[in-house]
Order: structure tokens, then C-alpha cells, then sequence
């Protein structure tokens, strides 16, 4: 090659020509993205995360939880992201303009979270205990019992994937789904009580699933994350004990003590308890909830979800904070 | 002889001699102005390799140990897979690439290296960012941006070492000799003027002037796949054209191919960054740009690939005996089954079953590894011995650590796509459950250990050669260390030159 010239020019040429058309194009065209409203202006999507999920965000990244977890759900089209109740639309765009740094993943070790909070229940932190899973035999599912019993067939509590068996499609979906449109009036009210929880859940749950997923209640994501295996014991993930404290029982069991059997359980007198950290990462794993339709993409079943759906993504974070009073 | 023959036939001899043999002269005088600051970059690379395979190691352990070392926050799985990562590629692959290039280019320019001092502090800031960004992945202050997760400050200090190496580099183009540029010269120059773009350009999108939402993956994943063929790949080719034609003594069989492979390579290699995120959360022609890049990087693929193979014609088997021809034949061969790796990746159809799997490990392996390693392990093994004046001690040990090498990562590689195949099948029925993805590839990550532990034994081999030769324990000798005994002495005494 004769003379430097042509060759800088076409170093930087190619290069720049890739710049502009991978960054700076797109980021034109979908870079500057507003929430969605409808016209009065009241039901706008996606909102900012409250101040503790944020947190719960870096605690995310800072532990590499992205390295296994992805927050995307494919089309239906391509792939089984639907199928696998990870999502009742693809994710857009859209979904992801307050995100920073934005979490997408790439691997599927561990499943998607893009909707992990939209199967939280919709009860303050005070209930929670109280209606926390019993000692999980290998395999039970996490869900609260009182929750599976309000839908109306005790018979059918909730199997997940988690809980590590090929489940049948459980009577719980068709039973729980006619609620879904009916309550949203409960569910926009974040401290319902515990009863209205699998109708907050149903959105997601509608008609013939295989895995009907378990309610993802804070004590449920405490407990998986202190041992996950003692909610499915052929889980892969590490266990994060140093996001939580054991100190000595003070008179009374603390309320957010994490209820452990096993081998887990803490020697006597003393407790498990989340750590800040622990408790902003949990905040920020029930505010994970793209379920609002957005006019860009087609949700699955053809009905769009219920706009009470909206109501999780911000309620959680905010009950996780500071219980409300009721 | 008589003393008046002489000023008769001197000067005669005088001008026929000075060609040929001043310029082994002038080489010997180039490569010992090298010496400090090439040596410096390859120990620092080695030290680098060896921490990060140890962490490798505990990485790939923990896949199907999950409660091994957990209950400390800094070796928790997610902490020390970037720290791995992130110690290979700016800590080895950069600093030996580096190394290799500051060599070559001195080499091709014709002139000795001035300002020794530049390039060493460079080394040295940029070995101080990478502990300092590395401590503080450990202690958690990841920024979550794959490849980037150094925080905006140790970002800042490899910047500043990076602008000291290139400040070196325009210095020594300013005093080259010669006009024409050769091939190797046009990747390195392309690599030394891409990286700090694409560095700067990547941080400041995410970092300084944030883009929105999913804008910040769009960067992450067209800088990740950029610094691995614009960098990585870039110095690894440069470093192939010139090892193999050198060692065998022949010139590159086609310059045209040379120039039709470097441009295609140049234009496309760099628009295949979504890639990763097919069917993603991103307008549909973004993805679709990448995957027909991908698709035509066979192009560079193929003329390459020719072109080595018609300049080592008839000549393959001196692979027998040549330590670098062998890891570098081994190594572009490798950079072909990595691009065809990674065209049937992004193929959509593909994609649907493989995207959220290993494959992605298996194909950043064969190209980080299989690929640009094994071509700087292979300069390495021809550079060393002219910076130190000894040859390699023992053959043994080259020819262990190539066989471990190639083992490690050819078992790697089947290890992780075969498991990938069955986790993306799993994956995309839903009948079954998630776990069952997850628990059905243990087989195989259990594997992929196996292969790590031959990968770890090659470069603790490897590195204790390297020892010796710094300490000045190699063997002193004319001919390089042959990996087998040479019986045809004709043939290698022109070979190796």
C-alpha cells in the first residue's frame, strides 16, 4: 500500500461509518423516548424506580446477577419467553428508558426477570410473615397457602418453576383469571390485604399454563436469596449470605427475620435477618414488572393486561420501604 | 595473504557485504532498544494470565458448585466472572497484543525505539488501572456494562497509560524508513487508532453523556464485539501475516488478497456488535445490519485464510519444528472457525435455541483464546529469545504447553457448545421446567473444568519458561529451540531466520 493517507482515511472512514450507523443513528431514533399516557395524562408508563429500589439496582449489578438473569423477553415468535410466563409481551424499547445502567443480560443461567415483581403479592410487609411458606419439603412451592386458598381451590396450590417438577396446568388459572378485569380496583390499592393477592397475580396467570408461577412475596425472595436450595433443591444459584446478618434473638423475633429450617436455621437464639442491601436488592426484584401494555408491541392472548398491573411496579418498592400504616 | 590484495578488494566487498550484513546488525540494534519495555509488557501480561486463570478457574468451579467460596462478598460467582474476565482481556490480551506490537512495529518501521520511558509508563499506569478497576469489581463497584465494568476512574487511568503507548507509536511512524507499509503495519495501525475511539467513545455513551434505556446495551455490545475484532483480532492478524512468512522464509502469497481481506475485515467486523441481541429490545434493523456483517465477514474470512494457506503451502511440514509457526498456524486456523462460529450464531433461526446459552462463552473463548492467544503465545516464542539472547530452554516444555493449550480449548469449546445445544433445546420448550436447563448441562460444565485445568497447567508451563529466560537461564546458542530434532539442517538454517 502506497502513501499513510488512504490508509488513515480509510481507518477512520470504516470506523466512523460503524460509529454513526450502531450508535449514533439508533440512538436518534430511539434515544430520546418519553413514558406512554393515555389522554388524561393519569396512566403513564414506565415510571422511575422509588429511591430504594434504585439502590437494590446497584446491589444487582455489584453482585453480576445480570451475568445469569437476562430482563428481556423475546416475541413470540422467537423463542418461548411467552410460553414460559416470563413476560405477556416482548420487551420494547420503551420499557427501559429510566434504566441506568440498563440490565439486559445475556445468558439465561438462571431465568428472566423481567417480570419477576409482576407476581408479587399485594400485601404489606406486616402480613407477610404471617402468611409465609411453610418448611419447604423439596420441591413445595413457595407461595402462601392463605393466597392459594382465597382463589377458591385449595386443592391446586400454585407449582412453579421453581419448584422443580413437571407440573400439571393447575385448576388455580381458569378459577383466578375471570377476577383479573373484575378486581383491578383492589389491586390498585396497594395495601389490600392478602386476599386479593392472586388476583393481582392472575394478570400474568390467565388460561392453560404448565408453570404457573409461585407468588414471589419479599420473604420468598429473602429466603431464595439467603438459600436457594432450600426452595428448590436443584437450584444453581449461589447463595448470597453476606447480603444478611445473624444477631441475637432481643426479646422478640424480629419481623423480617427469615424464616429457615434445616440446616439453614440459625442455632438457637439467634436470627437471620436482611442486611439494607438485601432488603433495596429485593425492592428492586419486585419492582421488575413490564407487564403495562405498550402501544408498540402486541401483548400475548390479545388482551392487553389489566392497567391495575401497573400498580405493582411502583407499590412494592414503596411497601418494602415503609409499610403502609393499614 | 598478501597485505596489498586487501585495498584492492575491500571496498568491493565492502558495498556486497553491507546489505546483507548490516542488516542483522541493524535488527539485533532495533530489537535490544525494544528490550526493557517489551519485556515489561510481556511479564505484566503473564502475571496477568496467571492470576486470571486461577480466578478462571474458581469461576468455572462455582457453575456446578454453586456454594463453594459463596459466603465471602468479593468471591461471590458474579464478582469474580468479571474480574476474570476483565484481568484477560485488558490485563493479558492487551498488554501482551502490546507488547507484540510495539515489537513489530519497530521492526517494520526500520528504527530504533525512542523514549523507552514513554512506553513505560504507559505499562505501568495501565497495570495501576487494571488493579485498581479489578479491586474495585471485587469490592463491587461494577458499572454492570459487559467488558467495561471498570468504574469511570480506573477507566480514566488505562486512558491516560493507553495515551502515553500511542503517544510512542506516532512517534515512531514519524521516524520510520521506507515507504512501503507493510500488512502487519496496516492492522496495527488500525488497532492502535480504533482502540482509544472505541474506548472513549463507549464510556463516554455510557458514563459522561449517558444514552437512554436500551441505547446503553446498543454501545456495550457494538464496543464489546469491536474490541474484540478491531483490537484483539486486528493485532492478532497483523501479528499472523508477519510471523508466518518470516518464519518460513517466503513472502505473503498475494498482497491484492492481503488488501481486499483487511478492508472487508476493517467495514464489517465493526458493524457486528448486535449480534448478541438478536430479537432483542431494539428496532429490528439494527440486529438485521449486524447479522448480515456477520455474515459477511466470511469475506475476510476466506481471503485470509487463503492467503495463509498459499504462503505456507508446501511448507507445512516445518510445523514439526517451529514453536511460532505452530501456535500461529494454529491460531488463524482458529480465527476461521471463529468467524464461522459466530456467522451461524447470529443466524436467527440458530439464535432461537442458542442465544441465552454457553455458546456465547464457547465462541468468546475460541476468539479471545483459541485465536489472538495462541498468536501472541506463538510471537511470544519467536520475540523472547531476541530481547533476552537465549533461546528457549527446553522443547519439551514449548511442545507441553501447545498440546495443553490446544486440548484445553478445543475441549473447552465442545464442552460448552454441546452443552449449549442441550440448554437452548430445554430452554425452548416450555413444558419443561427451567431447572431442568440448567441441571442437565452440569455434565458438561464439569468438563469445561477439566479443560480449565489443562489451560491453567499450559500457562503455569508456560510462564515458568518465560522465568528462565528472564533470568537469563536460557540456553545460549545459534539456532532456536526446535520443537523436534532437525534432520534436513538446509532447509531450517534458511527457514529460520
Amino acid at each position: 500500500m502506497k502513501g499513510l493517507f488512504p490508509l488513515f482515511l480509510g481507518l477512520f472512514g470504516t470506523f466512523a461509518f460503524s460509529w454513526v450507523g450502531l450508535t449514533l443513528i439508533p440512538n436518534y431514533q430511539i434515544g430520546h423516548l418519553d413514558p406512554q399516557s393515555d389522554e388524561e395524562g393519569t396512566d403513564v408508563y414506565p415510571l422511575p424506580k422509588s429511591g430504594m429500589a434504585e439502590r437494590g439496582r446497584r446491589v444487582y449489578t455489584a453482585n453480576g446477577c445480570f451475568y445469569c438473569h437476562s430482563r428481556w423477553v423475546r416475541a413470540d415468535y422467537a423463542g418461548s419467553d411467552i410460553e414460559r410466563k416470563w413476560g405477556d409481551r416482548r420487551s420494547a424499547p420503551r420499557d427501559y428508558i429510566f434504566d441506568r445502567p440498563v440490565l439486559l443480560g445475556k445468558m439465561r443461567t438462571g431465568p428472566d426477570l423481567s417480570n419477576i415483581g409482576q407476581r408479587a403479592p399485594l400485601e404489606d410487609e406486616n402480613a407477610a410473615p404471617a402468611a409465609s411458606p411453610p418448611p419447604a419439603a423439596a420441591g413445595a412451592p413457595a407461595a402462601s397457602p392463605s393466597a392459594a386458598a382465597a382463589a377458591g381451590s385449595p386443592a391446586s396450590p400454585p407449582t412453579g418453576a421453581a419448584a422443580g417438577s413437571k407440573a400439571p396446568p393447575t385448576a388455580a388459572g381458569p378459577s383466578a383469571s375471570p377476577a383479573a378485569g373484575a378486581n383491578s380496583p383492589a389491586a390498585s390499592a396497594p395495601a389490600s390485604n392478602t386476599a386479593q393477592a392472586p388476583s393481582a397475580k392472575s394478570s400474568l396467570g390467565s388460561e392453560n399454563k404448565p408453570n404457573e408461577a409461585p407468588v414471589y412475596s419479599a420473604a420468598w425472595h429473602h429466603r431464595h436469596l439467603y438459600a436457594p436450595r432450600s426452595i428448590s433443591t436443584d437450584s444453581n444459584m449461589p447463595a448470597y449470605k453476606f447480603l444478611y446478618e445473624k444477631r441475637p434473638i432481643g426479646g422478640q423475633t424480629s419481623a423480617d427475620a427469615l424464616k429457615l429450617t434445616g440446616s439453614d436455621a440459625p442455632p438457637a437464639g439467634s436470627e437471620i435477618v436482611p442486611t439494607y442491601e438485601a432488603r433495596c436488592l429485593v425492592a428492586f426484584l419486585m419492582s421488575l414488572n413490564e407487564s403495562h401494555p405498550l402501544n408498540e408491541t402486541k401483548s400475548a392472548f390479545g388482551a392487553p393486561a389489566p392497567p391495575a398491573a401497573a400498580a405493582p411496579a411502583a407499590s412494592p418498592a414503596a411497601s418494602a420501604a415503609a409499610p403502609p400504616a393499614k | 595473504m598478501d597485505a596489498a590484495e586487501i585495498p584492492l578488494k575491500a571496498p568491493e566487498l565492502a558495498t556486497e557485504v553491507s546489505l546483507s550484513d548490516i542488516e542483522p546488525i541493524e535488527r539485533a540494534l532495533i530489537d535490544a532498544s525494544t528490550r526493557v519495555p517489551v519485556l515489561m509488557f510481556y511479564t505484566s501480561a503473564i502475571a496477568w494470565l496467571l492470576i486470571g486463570t486461577l480466578l478462571a478457574m474458581l469461576v468455572s468451579f462455582k457453575m456446578h458448585a454453586p456454594d463453594l467460596l459463596a459466603n465471602v462478598s468479593f468471591l461471590t460467582w458474579g464478582r469474580l466472572r468479571p474480574a476474570h474476565v476483565n484481568i484477560m482481556i485488558y490485563g493479558w490480551a492487551s498488554m501482551a497484543g502490546m507488547g507484540t506490537a510495539i515489537w513489530l512495529m519497530a521492526r517494520l518501521c526500520r528504527t530504533v525505539l525512542r523514549h523507552p520511558l514513554l512506553l513505560m509508563a504507559g505499562a505501568g499506569f495501565w497495570n495501576l488501572g487494571i488493579l485498581i478497576g479489578v479491586g474495585a469489581i471485587l469490592a463491587g463497584e461494577s458499572t454492570g456494562y459487559q467488558w467495561l465494568e471498570f468504574p469511570p476512574y480506573a477507566a480514566l487511568i488505562l486512558f491516560v497509560a493507553y495515551t502515553l503507548i500511542m503517544s510512542w507509536a506516532v512517534l515512531m511512524f514519524r521516524f520510520r524508513r521506507g515507504e512501503q507499509i507493510y500488512i502487519t503495519q496496516w492492522y496495527l495501525l488500525g488497532a492502535f487508532l480504533w482502540f482509544p475511539w472505541l474506548y472513549s467513545a463507549a464510556q463516554l455513551m455510557l458514563f459522561v453523556v449517558p444514552v437512554q434505556g436500551v441505547l446503553q446495551a446498543a454501545v456495550g455490545w457494538w464496543y464489546a464485539n469491536n474490541l474484540l475484532f478491531l483490537w484483539f483480532g486486528a493485532i492478532g492478524l497483523g501479528t499472523a501475516y508477519y510471523m508466518i512468512p518470516k518464519v518460513i522464509g517466503r513472502p505473503v502469497y498475494s498482497y491484492h488478497l492481503a488488501t481486499i481481506g483487511f478492508w472487508t475485515y476493517a467495514l464489517f467486523s465493526s458493524w457486528t456488535g448486535m449480534q448478541r441481541m438478536v430479537d432483542g429490545p431494539f428496532p429490528a434493523w439494527m440486529v438485521t445490519a449486524s447479522i448480515a456483517a456477520t455474515i459477511l465477514t466470511i469475506i475476510p474470512v476466506a481471503t485470509v485464510g487463503l492467503n495463509h494457506h498459499m504462503t505456507m503451502q508446501g511448507y507445512f511440514p516445518l510445523l514439526r519444528y517451529s514453536p511460532t509457526l505452530r501456535f500461529t498456524v494454529f491460531g488463524a486456523i482458529s480465527y476461521t472457525i471463529f468467524s464461522l462460529l459466530g456467522v451461524l450464531l447470529s443466524l436467527r433461526s440458530v439464535d432461537r435455541y442458542l442465544s441465552f446459552t454457553q455458546a456465547s462463552i464457547a465462541y468468546t473463548h475460541l476468539g479471545l483464546y483459541a485465536f489472538v492467544t495462541m498468536i501472541i503465545f506463538g510471537s511470544m516464542y519467536y520475540i523472547v529469545p531476541r530481547l533476552v539472547g537465549r533461546e528457549w530452554r527446553y522443547a519439551s516444555l514449548i511442545k507441553l504447553h501447545f498440546w495443553a493449550s490446544v486440548y484445553g480449548v478445543g475441549l473447552m469449546a465442545l464442552m460448552l457448545l454441546a452443552a449449549a445445544i442441550v440448554q437452548g433445546v430445554e430452554l425452548n420448550d416450555a413444558t419443561l421446567v427451567f431447572n431442568e436447563s440448567t441441571q442437565s448441562i452440569l455434565p458438561y460444565l464439569r468438563g469445561r473444568s477439566l479443560a480449565g485445568l489443562l489451560m491453567t497447567a499450559a500457562h503455569f508451563i508456560f510462564a515458568f519458561h518465560f522465568g528462565l529466560m528472564l533470568f537469563g537461564l536460557g540456553r545460549t546458542a545459534t539456532v532456536p529451540t526446535f520443537l523436534n530434532p532437525v534432520e534436513d539442517e538446509d532447509e531450517n538454517s534458511e527457514a529460520h531466520l
